[in-house]
């Protein structure tokens, strides 16, 4: 009879239990969805321009618009742009695409087929590297409507990354003869990189770059890639020039410091380069920036704060991408950086794994067979490398960094021809690429 | 009452039945692969989700060893429990019934410490054992389909891997039940100190693991 009672208290137990489980998540719910996402602060030169005002006073606009009324489709799609366009200028992408998400979420809850609504969330995919779910959005808001020049650039970002490269420049194409301007240079501009065409690349980028308002984000941004163009032919002297441009037209804007402290490492003037890194990571949360500023510390001799620094960026990424498999409307998926960083600091087996979490979502993208190449070599499996690495090069890319990673890879592999052909091709312009690559490829080629 | 039992009713369609927004993620990298390597692929894949790397699911399957010393009872509720899962990651995974990771891993714990809760309270197999079990079994495939989401399906191998994952999986569960028999149940199942040692004992191990995740889940995942 105790027992038969106390049996009934564990299945009573058990379904309060659960009931609250199940309670504490629908309130959990609830409380995203009533959620109102402010601006937040920016900090540094940012704070102090013009467009801050600006933005703060559209915002308010559009959050007193939806007070008023919570269905509100404008206001609410506007709001979410300027989340979007707030999470570009000040990097915090974790904060401002999730408040971007929820305001377009609401708009699709009343209206699914809401173009702008769909554009915008095949936007914060991409940023968040779900890079299929995107793609699929955008084809959906392509169907709609056909004629809309945005939607083609998400379409050209979204097949790039999933390594659909023709229809990425069949979208370039349409882009281009309904809208051509900055955007639509700028992705003209990256197929020409990817497809080994840096001349036409640099050429493409600087039309974008003089489409566009001296200081506004977007022109600065291309400014920042036509830089990056430079160093990748080894111009380090246009590079800077760039770099300075960007830097003097809108100050605090953390991208062209980054490439500032780029050229500096170049230079072999690592404190000046740490102090680059510092400035762009004081205004941006950025684990990209946080894991060059470790390196340019280790570069500076500065090995403890290298160390806690590459510790807090991979803590970062891992919970942002933990995030991103529990709840699909935010979190950034983070496997290819990681490879990357754990490639840099050693940790081989992890960068392994998390180099074929990203080749999963994405097997035709010349970056992540790379990055898998690239792992694999560092695992000492030359032969599944020589396998990705030759799938990494099926639009004929020239970027220096591919370029020596392929040299190596044939290096080890024992095909010496291939690897002296492509080591030349890839430090021919002396590239600013990564270091310690540069001094491996270089030491390489001396033996051959 | 009624309306109560409709409102639930309701409430857990609701909870349940996902909207299009989960679709099951896609495995590109086997897209084009051989069938064979498909199916080695997703049969290791529910292999390794339970051994190694399914503790939860490991000390369920423990927990369900220890109330009877009969290999066959055993067998019937390890069938009901696979049953069960396939049936929920199969429709989570196409999308008809998903629930919420933040709900199914909290659940998964509570399931275990009722097990072994049980364990100690009951001193033989009830008849409607089988029945919680297959509940449960209902509960632990949606956690399964969350997991096997983050490694996704090729287009167009749905079934036959869905098929290998709940066979690896089941191979899993019946390595444990081998081991547990093999080593535990069969060589001291007729020892007077039987139950107070061992079921009692393992049992109580196991309470406190899953009292801690429960805890943990509930109160302490992001």
């Amino acid at each position: 009879m105790k027992k038969n009672l106390l049996y009934l208290s564990l299945i009573s137990v058990f379904i309060l239990a659960a009931g609250f489980v199940v309670m504490k998540y629908k309130t959990s719910e609830t409380k995203k969805e009533s959620a109102v996402y402010q601006l937040l602060e920016r900090r540094g030169a940012q704070a102090q321009t013009e467009e801050w005002t600006t933005t703060k006073k559209a915002a308010e606009k559009f959050t007193t618009a939806i007070e008023a009324n919570p269905y509100d489709k404008k206001s609410l799609v506007s709001l979410a742009n300027l989340m979007v366009m707030e999470g570009r200028a000040t990097g915090n992408y974790t904060y401002y695409d999730m408040a971007a998400m929820k305001y377009i979420n609401n708009v699709l809850a009343v209206e699914p087929n809401n173009f702008e609504a769909l554009t915008l969330k095949a936007l914060v995919q991409l940023s968040q590297h779900h890079f299929a779910d995107g793609l699929a959005t955008a084809e959906a808001a392509r169907k709609i409507n056909p004629y809309n020049a945005f939607v083609y650039g998400i379409l050209v970002d979204g097949n790039v990354e999933m390594g659909h490269y023709d229809s990425a420049v069949a979208a370039a194409d349409k882009m281009l003869s309904i809208r051509p301007d900055l955007r639509s240079y700028a992705r003209a501009s990256y197929l020409r990189e990817i497809h080994g065409d840096y001349p036409g690349a640099i050429e493409a980028m600087k039309m974008a770059v003089d489409a566009g308002a001296a200081g506004d984000e977007a022109t600065e941004w291309s400014r920042v890639q036509l830089g990056h163009l430079y160093e990748n032919i080894g111009d380090l002297k246009n590079a800077a020039m760039q770099y300075t441009f960007a830097n003097n037209e809108r100050p605090g804007y953390p991208y062209p410091l980054a490439g500032l402290a780029r050229i500096a490492i170049a230079e072999k003037d690592y404190n000046k380069a740490v102090a680059y890194y510092q400035q762009a990571d004081s205004i941006v949360n950025n684990s990209t920036f946080k894991g060059e500023l470790a390196f340019a510390y280790k570069l500076a001799g500065r090995n403890a704060e290298a160390k806690k620094l590459i510790d807090a960026a991979i803590k970062e990424m891992a919970a942002s991408a933990k995030a991103a498999i529990t709840d699909e409307s935010i979190g950034h998926y983070s496997d290819k950086e990681l490879a990357e960083i754990y490639t840099r600091t050693g940790d081989y087996d992890k960068a392994l794994e998390h180099a074929l979490a990203e080749y999963n979502r994405r097997p035709e993208n010349i970056d992540v067979n790379e990055m898998l190449a690239w792992a694999y070599y560092k695992n000492g499996d030359f032969d599944k490398a020589i396998q990705y690495i030759k799938v990494a090069h099926k639009t004929g890319s020239q970027n220096p960094t591919l370029l020596c990673h392929t040299g190596l890879i044939f290096l080890k592999a024992g095909d010496k021809l291939q690897a002296k052909k492509y080591l030349q091709d890839g430090l021919k312009s002396d590239p600013n690429i990564f270091a310690a690559l540069k001094n491996e490829s270089t030491e390489a080629l001396k033996q051959l | 009452m009624y309306l109560l039992a409709k409102k639930i009713f309701i409430f857990t369609v609701l909870l349940f039945v996902a909207p299009t927004l989960f679709a099951h993620s896609i495995n590109y990298a086997l897209e084009n692969a051989p069938a064979k390597d498909v199916v080695w692929f997703y049969l290791t894949l529910g292999f390794t989700h339970i051994i190694p790397a399914g503790a939860d699911h490991i000390l369920f399957v423990m927990g369900l060893c220890l109330l009877s010393t009969n290999v066959k009872t055993i067998l019937w509720q390890a069938t009901a429990f696979t049953v069960a899962h396939s049936v929920t990651l199969a429709l989570s995974m196409k999308n008809i019934v998903v629930a919420p990771s933040a709900v199914v891993e909290p659940v998964i714990a509570l399931s275990i410490l009722f097990v072994a809760v049980e364990n100690i309270l009951l001193s033989e197999l009830k008849p409607w054992r089988i029945l919680l079990v297959f509940l449960f079994g209902l509960i632990h495939g949606m956690g399964f389909a969350s997991s096997l989401n983050e490694i996704g399906i090729p287009p167009g191998k749905f079934y036959t891997s869905i098929i290998a994952f709940n066979v690896g999986v089941e191979i899993g569960q019946i390595a444990i039940i081998g081991a547990m028999f093999g080593l535990l149940i069969i060589p001291l199942r007729n020892k007077i100190w039987y139950r107070k040692r061992v079921v009692y004992g393992m049992s109580s191990m196991i309470a406190l693991v899953a009292l801690y995740w429960s805890v943990e889940r509930i109160f302490f995942s992001a």
